[in-house]
């Protein structure tokens, strides 16, 4: 049963009261929801005596309790608030950390690139001086080897030259040529004179 | 060692003018000094002092027999087995020096690759003498290492008409 069922039910109770007159002359109801007037008054006076201890020994500690209440509450919403100031600020410092590691950041980048194109020119630099010492090592180092390979060329062509002159002048002494290289000997230093010879 | 060396040549040099054979004598220890000196194999044979003596100046006989005097032959053996082999040719060349000083003549040590004939030695001297001033002892060394010409050596001067010496001068420029 819903809400509006149950109004409907209470109302028509209620029109439907049936009153009678009891022995005594008193008029009695049988109504199902309102009670007698007596039990009304008794309870009515109960509630207010409830009412009043309660305000009497209740109401200070639970004063005393929402007080408290409001207290942590207001101490609650003071330290959100601190916080949110707290992150505030953190964020500022946050936004402001950001921005000098970005500052810090591109400033590192360009060191970075600063070094980076000094040592590539730097390399590259060496890297030419390499290269130019290189040639000129390979080109004396080539120059060296032709000037060995013509030294020992002409060490071999002397060397063959010798053993054929040795061969040549050896085979042709014979006899009648060794008796001519005497007589010339005897000839020209017969005919040179005292202190002519060294 | 040197007035040893002086000692025996003297006595050698009286040895063989008594004999009236100095210059052939000279001629022929010239030679073989020389040859000594030319020779590992002669040089170790006569100094070698675990040869006996005996045996030493048999190998000299056996040596020069037929080729020398026999006066020639008795003062080598003489040297040989007094156990001076070493000094065999400083001892000769004293002797040839005291011989030529002697003739009062300048000792010519004369190389050849080929033996010069007596007219050619007789013929040398005359050049030596005009070219140099002084009369000169040839003395001929038969030497194959000079190839052809001659190579004179009076004293401190040297004559050098050898094919070897031309060869060399050749052999350097190349």
């Amino acid at each position: 049963m819903n809400v509006l069922g149950l109004a409907i039910t209470i109302g028509q109770r209620i029109a439907s009261e049936e009153f009678g007159i009891d022995s005594d002359g008193h008029v009695t109801t049988h109504s199902s929801i309102l009670p007698e007037t007596a039990e009304i008054i008794a309870g009515g006076l109960a509630s207010l005596i409830i009412f009043f201890l309660l305000a009497k020994f209740a109401g200070p500690a639970i004063k005393k309790g929402m007080a408290a209440r409001t207290e942590r509450i207001q101490k609650e919403l003071d330290a959100a608030a601190a916080d949110r100031q707290s992150a505030a600020t953190e964020a500022a410092q946050i936004r402001q950390a950001k921005g000098d590691i970005a500052a810090e950041r591109a400033r590192l980048l360009a060191d970075a690139d600063a070094q980076a194109a000094a040592v590539l020119d730097d390399g590259r630099s060496r890297l030419r001086q390499e290269l130019a010492e290189l040639e000129a090592k390979t080109l004396a180092d080539i120059a060296a080897a032709q000037s060995r390979t013509g030294d020992e060329l002409r060490a071999e062509i002397a060397r063959l030259s010798v053993a054929a002159v040795d061969h040549v002048v050896s085979g042709s002494l014979d006899d009648a040529t060794q008796q001519q290289l005497i007589e010339n000997f005897i000839a020209r230093v017969g005919a040179s004179s005292e202190g002519a010879r060294s | 060692m040197s007035d040893r060396i002086e000692g025996y040549a003297r006595g050698l040099f009286e040895i063989a003018r008594a004999e009236g054979t100095l210059d052939e004598v000279e001629d022929e220890l010239f030679r073989f000094a020389r040859s000594y000196e030319s020779s590992d194999a002669l040089r170790n044979a006569l100094t070698d002092e675990m040869i006996p003596a005996d045996r030493r100046q048999q190998i000299v006989e056996d040596l020069l027999g037929g080729k020398a005097t026999p006066t020639t032959i008795q003062l080598v053996s003489l040297v040989v087995g007094a156990g001076r082999g070493r000094d065999l040719p400083a001892i000769i060349d004293r002797l040839v020096a005291r011989a030529s000083t002697s003739k009062q003549l300048e000792l010519a040590e004369v190389r050849t690759a080929v033996p010069l004939t007596d007219d050619q030695k007789t013929r040398l001297a005359a050049a030596l003498a005009n070219a140099t001033g002084k009369n000169v002892n040839v003395k001929v060394v038969v030497d194959p290492s000079v190839l052809g010409g001659v190579v004179a050596t009076i004293g401190d001067t040297v004559i050098d008409g050898s094919v070897r010496t031309r060869i060399d001068q050749l052999k350097s420029r190349l």
